[in-house]
């Protein structure tokens, strides 16, 4: 009970509800737009929907951005592989295939970036993790059944 | 095993972000996340001469025109509320997976928006994966 209301006092708790919504509302516009319009014109839309984000934050650090290479490299590489990753999402809707399944097929993406970290930046393995895999194979199983 | 196309397309979605979740990683390394989501844009925008679809765009109505970039108009918002939940003292491990379960709102509206219907044993299957995302984050 205390947890409950600790989680309510806490602004995270709300930031994090504010993210679950607009991700939620994201994925059925993604949806109800792609019935019309094809996944590439759908991609290059969503972008210029991104645009004002980024400008507010810019403007918010005044311009100011660290200059490391390294950070800038991998988060260009993010926005060209999420943009990969967010056409193939709208070929899934665009196909009129069920909105409920692909969404929550899409939404497996976590078991990749566990595999990639444990491989790739040797974190340790967590007992619950493969849990998780299990339950990520059986639901894709079933999808594709 | 007969997989539809639109489990093909998930596959290659579930692919790509997969690796964008070590990416954002590295790159919260060196930058900070609100640059992050900003060099993120400038990712986007390069992908932008390859799907410019000229004036036929004009052709598709105007509502399903403002779904798509109300879409990322949201995502990017979404993003930056995950930022801020993160700075704001919310752990990473409690903050990923509650955040991880924004396909529930679709769930709940599907029923309510679109005329579609899911057979029990896929139901069960979404449960698995709502379970798997949950742990997986975790």
């Amino acid at each position: 009970m205390s947890l409950l209301k600790q989680m309510r006092n806490a602004s995270w708790f709300w930031y994090s509800m504010i993210c679950v919504l607009c991700w939620g509302a994201w994925a059925l516009l993604s949806k109800l737009g792609s019935q019309e319009i094809p996944p590439d014109t759908m991609q290059f839309l969503f972008t210029i929907g991104t645009v004002p984000v980024g400008l507010v934050l810019l403007i918010a650090r005044r311009g100011k951005l660290e200059k490391s290479p390294r950070g800038i490299a991998y988060g260009i590489l993010n926005g060209v592989l999420s943009g990969i990753g967010g056409l193939a999402l709208f070929a899934a809707y665009h196909t009129n295939g069920n909105t409920t399944l692909i969404t929550a097929a899409a939404a497996l993406y976590p078991m990749i970036t566990v595999v990639l970290a444990i491989t790739i930046l040797r974190e340790r393995f967590r007992p619950i993790q493969a849990l998780g895999l299990f339950f990520a194979a059986i639901a894709i199983v079933i999808f594709s059944l | 095993m007969h997989i539809p196309p639109w489990l093909w397309y998930s596959i290659l979605t579930v692919l790509a972000w997969g690796v964008v979740g070590i990416l954002q990683k590295l790159s919260t390394n060196y930058i900070s996340a609100e640059s992050s989501l900003i060099w993120l844009v400038v990712g986007f925008l390069l992908l932008e001469p390859f799907f410019y679809p000229g004036p036929a765009v004009l052709h598709y109505t105007k509502l399903n025109l403002t779904y798509a970039i109300v879409s990322g108009l949201l995502n990017a918002l979404g993003a930056w509320a995950l930022f801020a939940a993160l700075k704001g003292g919310g752990k990473a491990s409690i903050v990923a997976p509650l955040t991880a379960l924004y396909p529930v709102v679709v769930i709940v509206l599907v029923p309510l928006i679109l005329h579609e219907s899911v057979s029990r044993l896929q139901w069960a299957g979404v449960a698995c994966s709502l379970i798997a995302v949950v742990l997986l984050s975790a």
